[in-house]
C-alpha cells in the first residue's frame, strides 16, 4: 500500500512544479493579452461582423470591394504607390544600412541620429514639411523664381511624385533601421573569407554579403509595405484625388458617408492582404529573424 | 598574375616577417617579431590567448596592416599587397563558410575568383580536392547541412583549391571534440605532406602544436618566447615561460653551489643538494636560478633505490590520480609540491600518504634563469614559488 502511494506523493510536487513553469509564461502574457482582446481582437471582430450584416446577412459590401470601379481603383493606386514607395525607400536606406554596417563606431552613432530624428517626428508634420517646400509659394519655387530659371510657379504638389516623395522620407527610418539590424547579423568573418580567397572589395560584396544580405532585404520590404498600404495623411494632403489610397476610402466611407458596414469590408479586405503577406513570408523567410532569431 | 594552373603540387612559400609590430591603442599586439619560415615548413605559432598569434596571422593575411616592419613572400615585401592578392589559402576557426553557396562552390570560390580556368577545369580540380579531403559524396549539400568535421574538410579543400603557397589557419580545429581533433590532426598533417604549401598553424593547444609542426614558435606578450622544434622546445626549454607552457614542469628555486664540467651543483630551497646537467648555463656558485624536471623523468619508488648519476628526494603522496597508462603524483617535499607522472605498472602499488623516494638522472633536470633577460615579468611564470 505505502509502496504504491509513495512515488505518487513524490510524484505530486515535481508535477505542479511542471505545471508551474508552464503557467509561468501564460501569466507573464496575460494583461497584453486581455488589453489585446478588448482593444484589439474585439473591434477587428465587430468590424468584420459588421461588413457581413448590412441587410441581413451578405457578401455583397466584399463583391463591391472586389467589382466597383471606385474600389478597383483606389486598390490599384494603392498597391501601386506602395510599391514604388517600398522600392525608393529599399533602394535609398540599403547604403546607409551598409555604411552603417561596416563603419567604425563614431560614424555609426552619427549615422543612426541622422536617421532616427526624423523618425520621431511626427508623420503629420513631415508630410507639412514636404507642403513648404514643394508648395506654388514653397521653398523649391521661390529659389527657382529668383534665380530666374522659370516664371511661374512649377505646380510640384498634389501628384503622385510629391506623394511618392514625402512617402519614401516617412519610410526610410524604418527601412534603414531594419536592414541595418539584418546586417548585423552577417557574419563579418565571411568576407574576410572571400577576400583572403581572392575576392576583391566589390565581389566580396557581391558575391557573398549582398545575397546574404537578402533575406534581410525582403523582410524590411514586406515590413514597409504593409505600412504603405495604409497611408491616410500623406496621400491626404500631398495628392490630388487621383492619388487617393484606400485608408483615405475606408476615411470618407465611415465618417462621411457612414456607411459602416462597406468601410468595414474594405477595412477587412486590407487586413487579409496584409497577413498574407506577413504569412507568405514567414512561410520562406522565417519573421523571427527580422528581430535577431534563429539563423538560416 | 599568379603561378596557377599547374597540375602538380604548387611548393610553398618562404615567408619573412621583419621586425613586425603592430599597435592597438596603448598595447601592442605584436612587438618587433622577426621570423624566417622555409618553404613548405609547417610552422605552429603557439601561445595563451592575447599573445599576439593571432594578430601576427592576420598581418600574413593582410587583414591588418603593420604599424612597422615588413613581411617577405619569396624576398617580395607584401605589407602593401591588399589580401585578396597575397595568393594565400586560409581556414578559419569558425570554418566560414559561405552558407549560401554550396559544397562544390565553396570549393570552387577561389578558382572563380583567381582564375580564369575554363568550366571543365574548375571543375576538375574541385573534384580533385573534393577527393583529397574525402568529401566527394557531399559536393552538392549546403554547410548546414555538414557536422564540423566536414565543415572543417570543406574549409580546407577551398583554402587549397587555388594550389596557393602559403596556408593559414587559425585553430581550426578548436571547435571540434577531442577524437575529431586528433583524426583532424592526422588528416592536416597528410595534406600537408600532399600539397608541400608552407603553413602557419595558430594554436593554444600545445599537444597540437607539438604533434603537428616541424617549428613551433611559442609567442608571449606580444613576443617571440622561443622558436624551434617540438623536441628542442620541451626538452631545452630557453626559459621559464617555454618551461611551464610546454607540458607539466617542476619549477624548483635553487642557489649554484659548485659547476663542474658537465654538471651544476645546486642547493634547493630545503636544504637539499641535488645535481643538474649545465646545458648553456654560463653562472657562477651564489647564482639564483631554476631547477626543471618533467614529472614523467620522475622515478617514484617505495624503497630507497641507490644509483650514480641520481638524484634523490624523499617526500609524501599527497594525491594520486588515475590516466588510465599512467598515475599522475602529487608528492610532498618539505613546502614543495613536485608532480610525477608514472607508468601504470610503477604507480601499482603506491598509496596516499606514503613516504616515497622521487629519483631522476642528474642530466633530465635543466637549469633556467629566473629571470628572462629579454622579458622580466617571465619570472613569476613558474609554478611553484
Amino acid at each position: 500500500m505505502t509502496a504504491v502511494a509513495e512515488p505518487a506523493a513524490r510524484a505530486a510536487p515535481r508535477l505542479s512544479a511542471l505545471s508551474a513553469v508552464r503557467l509561468l509564461p501564460a501569466l507573464l502574457l496575460l494583461p497584453c493579452l486581455l488589453w489585446i482582446s478588448f482593444f484589439f481582437l474585439l473591434p477587428l471582430a465587430l468590424m468584420c461582423w459588421r461588413s457581413l450584416a448590412s441587410d441581413g446577412f451578405a457578401f455583397e459590401t466584399y463583391s463591391v470591394v472586389f467589382t466597383s470601379p471606385l474600389y478597383t481603383k483606389v486598390m490599384w493606386t494603392t498597391v501601386k504607390t506602395a510599391s514604388i514607395a517600398t522600392l525608393g525607400a529599399l533602394i535609398l536606406a540599403y547604403p546607409i544600412a551598409y555604411v552603417l554596417t561596416v563603419g567604425g563606431a563614431k560614424l555609426r552613432a552619427l549615422i543612426l541620429i541622422f536617421v532616427l530624428i526624423p523618425y520621431w517626428v511626427d508623420i503629420i508634420v513631415r508630410s507639412f514639411s514636404w507642403l513648404i517646400l514643394l508648395g506654388d509659394n514653397g521653398l523649391i519655387n521661390k529659389i527657382l523664381m529668383a534665380s530666374g530659371l522659370i516664371g511661374s510657379p512649377l505646380h510640384l504638389l498634389y501628384n503622385p511624385v510629391s506623394v511618392l516623395l514625402a512617402m519614401v522620407q516617412i519610410l526610410l527610418p524604418l527601412t534603414t533601421v531594419t536592414l541595418f539590424g539584418a546586417m548585423l547579423r552577417i557574419d563579418r568573418t565571411l568576407i574576410a573569407a572571400a577576400k583572403i580567397h581572392g575576392a576583391s572589395g566589390w565581389q566580396a560584396f557581391r558575391t557573398v554579403f549582398f545575397p546574404l544580405s537578402l533575406p534581410g532585404v525582403y523582410g524590411a520590404g514586406l515590413l514597409v509595405f504593409v505600412l504603405a498600404l495604409g497611408f491616410y495623411v500623406t496621400p491626404a494632403l500631398l495628392g490630388s484625388p487621383r492619388e487617393t489610397m484606400v485608408a483615405q476610402t475606408i476615411m470618407v466611407e465611415a465618417s462621411q458617408l457612414l456607411d459602416w458596414p462597406q468601410a468595414s469590408a474594405a477595412g477587412a479586405v486590407l487586413l487579409v492582404i496584409t497577413t498574407s503577406l506577413a504569412w507568405i513570408y514567414n512561410r520562406y523567410f522565417s519573421l523571427d529573424r527580422l528581430w535577431g532569431g534563429s539563423n538560416t | 598574375m599568379n603561378e596557377l594552373g599547374g597540375s602538380g603540387n604548387a611548393n610553398g612559400a618562404q615567408l619573412r616577417l621583419r621586425n613586425l609590430t603592430k599597435v592597438f591603442g596603448a598595447t601592442k599586439a605584436v612587438d618587433e617579431i622577426s621570423l624566417d619560415v622555409p618553404t613548405g615548413t609547417f610552422l605552429s605559432l603557439l601561445g595563451p590567448s592575447g599573445s599576439g598569434k593571432t594578430t601576427t596571422l592576420n598581418l600574413i593575411a593582410g587583414f591588418l596592416t603593420p604599424d612597422s616592419g615588413d613581411i617577405l613572400m619569396d624576398e617580395r615585401s607584401i605589407a602593401d599587397v591588399p589580401p585578396h592578392k597575397r595568393n594565400i589559402g586560409m581556414v578559419f576557426q569558425s570554418y566560414s563558410l559561405f552558407p549560401h553557396m554550396t559544397v562544390s562552390e565553396n570549393v570552387g570560390f577561389p578558382l572563380r575568383m583567381r582564375t580564369s580556368l575554363s568550366r571543365e577545369a574548375s571543375r576538375h580540380r574541385i573534384a580533385e580536392m573534393l577527393a583529397l579531403v574525402q568529401l566527394s559524396h557531399l559536393a552538392s549539400r549546403y554547410p548546414r547541412q555538414l557536422s564540423g568535421g566536414q565543415q572543417q574538410r570543406v574549409a580546407m579543400a577551398r583554402a587549397l583549391v587555388s594550389h596557393p603557397r602559403l596556408l593559414l589557419m587559425d585553430e581550426p580545429l578548436g571547435a571540434l571534440d577531442k577524437k575529431l581533433r586528433e583524426q583532424m590532426q592526422v588528416e592536416i598533417k597528410r595534406i600537408h605532406r600532399s600539397v608541400g604549401t608552407t603553413v602557419i598553424y595558430v594554436t593554444h593547444d600545445q599537444s597540437e602544436a607539438l604533434t603537428m609542426s616541424d617549428v613551433v614558435v611559442v609567442m608571449h606578450q606580444a613576443r617571440i618566447a622561443q622558436i624551434g622544434t617540438p623536441r628542442a622546445l620541451y626538452e631545452a626549454p630557453a626559459n621559464l615561460f617555454v618551461a611551464d607552457f610546454l607540458g607539466d614542469s617542476n619549477l624548483l628555486p635553487a642557489r649554484v653551489i659548485a659547476v663542474s664540467g658537465d654538471r651544476v651543483q645546486v642547493e634547493l630551497a630545503n636544504g637539499e643538494i641535488i645535481r643538474a646537467a649545465r646545458g648553456t648555463f654560463a653562472g657562477a656558485a651564489g647564482d639564483r636560478i631554476i631547477v626543471l624536471v618533467r614529472p614523467e623523468d620522475m622515478s617514484v619508488r617505495v624503497s630507497r633505490e641507490q644509483g650514480n648519476g641520481l638524484n634523490l628526494l624523499t617526500g609524501t603522496v599527497k594525491e594520486i590520480s588515475y590516466h588510465g597508462d599512467t598515475f599522475k603524483l602529487d608528492v610532498a617535499v618539505g613546502e614543495q609540491s613536485l608532480k610525477a607522472k608514472v607508468a601504470r605498472g610503477e604507480g601499482a602499488g603506491i598509496e596516499l600518504g606514503r613516504a616515497v623516494f622521487l629519483t631522476w638522472k642528474f642530466e633530465v633536470a635543466k637549469i633556467l634563469r629566473p629571470q628572462d633577460e629579454s622579458n622580466d615579468s617571465l619570472a613569476v611564470a613558474g609554478g611553484e614559488q
